[in-house]
């Protein structure tokens, strides 16, 4: 009988993903793998709470990808009444997810990245770190569907990556937990009240 | 002149220091036995523990370099084998107190259902305790622990007057819990060891609902707490840190003598010698023990004769679905986190006539409304469509009104759902290696079936929507942290390897005394069980002691 010891540092990021918690069946493996990543790094995010910003470096992605990926992950949570995610530094979690993950996965990642790059260079002549908020959303909305057909199909996969990791790095900070939701913080309270609304009684 | 002096005889050697050796120590140790209690690992430091702490706060520490304590322990220290096909994710504490740690605190009665359960449908054997005989000890233990939960008293959860007052139901427990009225499925307020009072000289729970990372103020009951400070404190302990035991060691009749170890620093081999072993280093690992545990007397491993140690591996399926109630969306942020997880239970209930299913045995739920996980709300969020500021206006109004519901059901013993061990792979101190073979039959593919239309009814009647649900998946084997059934007590030594006080048939100085003692798993969670279980077990060994019952 063929028996291998298990890996725990891994399984821990995936038990996830073997419930079919990532549901869209059409998914590929890669994405709902790095979205389990990112959602099982989420309270190791360090790097987006490091003081002394300005000597961070990402470690995997290139300067302009950095680029790219703060354009991205703020139009897709973008600073409102709140900050979005370039406030919130969600593009050092990105880097920060794609450093642990498999390689396979990571080159899935910076492949789609560069997928759009290219899609966003046909589309409004310029690379994605370049492109206005406007031009980006009217390349990017296609893309965004679920099922989109012909030539935006295969930025799918990597828009869904992209979206659930900003979801993930950004509620997870202080400005996404605290000041978006109105998270009181609070983690010492004298008593639970619970549901004090007489219409859910 | 060199003086040769004779190791020293324990009256009793305990092994592992969580729920059911932490027990031991307290219960022998305050009746004036000396006791020697050896830990896998060290003692956990409470005040390093980021219990009272903010993600933000958690991310400026890691941010400075600075760790929290971890509790689990690394396969590359210490691996298990699986079949390839068959993955199996076995969580193990090293250290003071075991995964009371980190446990999840639901505090359950087994009753007259649970341990007769063999009686009415034959299938495998019945406890050889009823209610009756351990009722008494749950009365014990709940006072002792500090137990929350409500007044409800039924066939399969009976009632107890020592509860602490339980925390109110959070929005969507009380929209769940409506729905389950009306359609007549039975809900209770969850019953957990978190201390909603001042217990002890302990402070109560002060809701932060982050008890997975330890409590810093010792609110929940942890073996390393509430026992073991109080069985040192008689001077009757010694506790022997980082002793990683190996085998227990008999002598020429077959009886034990004391137990093999390695110091986890030093891999240094060391032995203590004891004239009664206590096993209780929670069920995968006391069945690797007692099956490393091999002699001329034992070929089998210790006290298997029988050959039903290592068998009937029995592990509760369980799966966690997640939704939202629209009902809810765009209130209030609150602070929900609670005591953690649920604050409402759904008892069994499919033996209730017009309830049954083609299947043995049952499920309960445990059912709650997000705030207990920081990471909870946004694990559906990225199925919201578009992006943008449209879909941070979605996510924060569906942020109050995400609910989890969590069922967990029994899975029945099977002779070849089994714990061994590999005499060709060893760990670094030499000793053969775990494997674990773990699967489901067709019992418990019906019984998710059931778990899945019962959930699914339920949200439906309580207006909620469903999100990245798949019917019939379950979470990874292992994922429940609830194994047993692998040196079962029962009646007959043929099918059994344990009385009914948890003393071995074959070896009469070696008890175990954690969840590897229950014949099945039933659908609840097990440690105020094995508590109750423990105690009642080193009552008898003490009186067995006394008697003069177990000298050599």
């Amino acid at each position: 009988m063929a028996t291998s010891p298990t890996d725990l540092t891994r399984r821990r990021a995936l038990t996830q993903l073997v419930a079919g918690a990532v549901g869209v069946a059409a998914t590929p493996v890669w994405v709902q793998s790095l979205c389990a990543q990112a959602r099982a790094e989420a309270d190791t995010q360090a790097v987006t709470a490091a003081a002394g910003a300005s000597s961070w470096a990402p470690s995997v992605l290139t300067p302009r990808q950095d680029e790219a990926v703060i354009a991205l992950t703020e139009l897709i949570i973008p600073a409102t009444e709140t900050p979005g995610a370039k406030a919130a530094l969600v593009n050092r979690f990105v880097d920060h997810v794609l450093s642990v993950a498999d390689a396979k996965e990571r080159s899935e990642f910076i492949r789609g990245l560069t997928w759009l790059d290219d899609r966003c260079r046909a589309r409004v002549g310029k690379d994605v770190a370049g492109a206005t908020a406007a031009e980006l959303t009217s390349v990017l909305t296609p893309v965004a569907t679920e099922g989109a057909s012909g030539e935006d199909a295969p930025g799918v996969a990597f828009f869904h990556a992209i979206k659930s990791m900003t979801i993930t790095g950004y509620y997870t900070s202080e400005i996404g937990l605290r000041q978006e939701l109105g998270d009181d913080g609070r983690m010492m309270l004298g008593a639970f009240e619970g549901c004090t609304h007489p219409e859910h009684q | 002149m060199q003086v040769i002096t004779q190791p020293k005889v324990y009256p009793v050697i305990i092994i592992g220091s969580g729920a059911s050796g932490g027990m031991a120590a307290w219960n022998l140790t305050r009746q004036g036995i000396e006791v020697v209690l050896l830990d896998a690992g060290d003692k956990f430091d409470r005040a390093k523990y980021w219990t009272h702490v903010t993600p933000w706060e958690s991310q400026a520490r890691l941010a400075r370099g600075e760790k929290p304590e971890t509790f689990f322990l690394d396969t590359k220290e210490q691996p298990y084998l699986t079949p390839n096909d068959r993955p199996f994710e076995l969580t193990r504490v090293w250290g003071h107190g075991g995964k009371t740690n980190v446990w999840g605190r639901v505090s359950l009665r087994y009753s007259d259902i649970d341990f007769k359960a063999a009686d009415r449908d034959g299938w495998e054997i019945p406890w050889p305790i009823s209610y009756k005989d351990i009722a008494p000890y749950y009365d014990q233990v709940e006072q002792l622990i500090g137990v929350n939960g409500g007044t409800d008293d039924s066939d399969v959860l009976p009632g107890s007057k020592y509860l602490q007052p339980p925390p109110a139901p959070r929005c969507g427990e009380r929209l769940l819990q409506r729905a389950m009225g009306k359609l007549n499925i039975p809900v209770v307020a969850g019953r957990r060891a978190n201390m909603t009072r001042p217990t002890r000289g302990f402070p109560a729970c002060h809701y932060c609902g982050n008890c997975g990372n330890g409590c810093d103020t010792a609110s929940f009951f942890c073996s390393a707490d509430h026992l073991l400070p109080f069985a040192l404190q008689t001077g009757k302990l010694e506790l022997r840190s980082n002793a990683v035991v190996a085998r227990i060691l008999t002598d020429e009749n077959g009886r034990a003598s004391g137990v093999q170890y390695f110091d986890r620093r030093t891999g240094s081999e060391q032995q203590v010698r004891g004239k009664v072993v206590v096993v209780g280093a929670s069920c995968v690992d006391s069945t690797r023990i007692l099956l490393n545990s091999k002699s001329s007397t034992h070929p089998n491993g210790l006290g298997n004769g029988s050959d039903v140690i290592g068998r009937y591996l029995c592990e509760q399926i369980r799966l966690n679905a997640r939704g939202y109630l629209p009902a809810l969306e765009g209130t209030a942020t609150r602070n929900d986190r609670g005591i953690g997880g649920e604050h409402i239970y759904m008892p069994r209930f499919n033996h209730r006539p017009g309830r049954g299913r083609d299947y043995l045995r049952g499920f309960g739920a445990q059912f709650w409304n997000t705030w207990s996980n920081w990471n909870g709300p946004q694990e559906g969020s990225d199925q919201i469509p578009g992006f943008g500021a449209s879909l941070k206006k979605q996510i924060k109004r569906r942020h109050p009104a995400w609910f989890e519901i969590h069922p967990f059901g029994e899975a029945l013993p099977y002779a070849h759902n089994r714990i061994t061990v590999d005499p060709k792979r060893v760990d670094r101190y030499g000793v053969p290696l775990l494997h674990i073979d773990y699967h489901l039959g067709e019992n418990e593919r019906k019984m998710t079936e059931h778990m899945a239309d019962t959930l699914e009814e339920i949200v439906k009647a309580a207006g909620g929507v469903l999100v990245n649900y798949k019917r019939g998946d379950l979470d990874a084997m292992g994922s429940a942290i609830h194994e047993h059934g692998t040196c079962r007590m029962g009646t007959d030594p043929k099918r059994s390897a344990l009385t009914a006080f948890n003393q071995m048939h074959e070896v009469k100085n070696v008890f175990v005394v954690d969840g590897s003692a229950f014949p099945n798993a039933t659908e609840k969670n097990p440690t105020l069980t094995i508590l109750s279980l423990s105690w009642r077990a080193t009552d008898y060994l003490a009186q067995e002691m006394k008697r003069g019952n177990l000298s050599n």
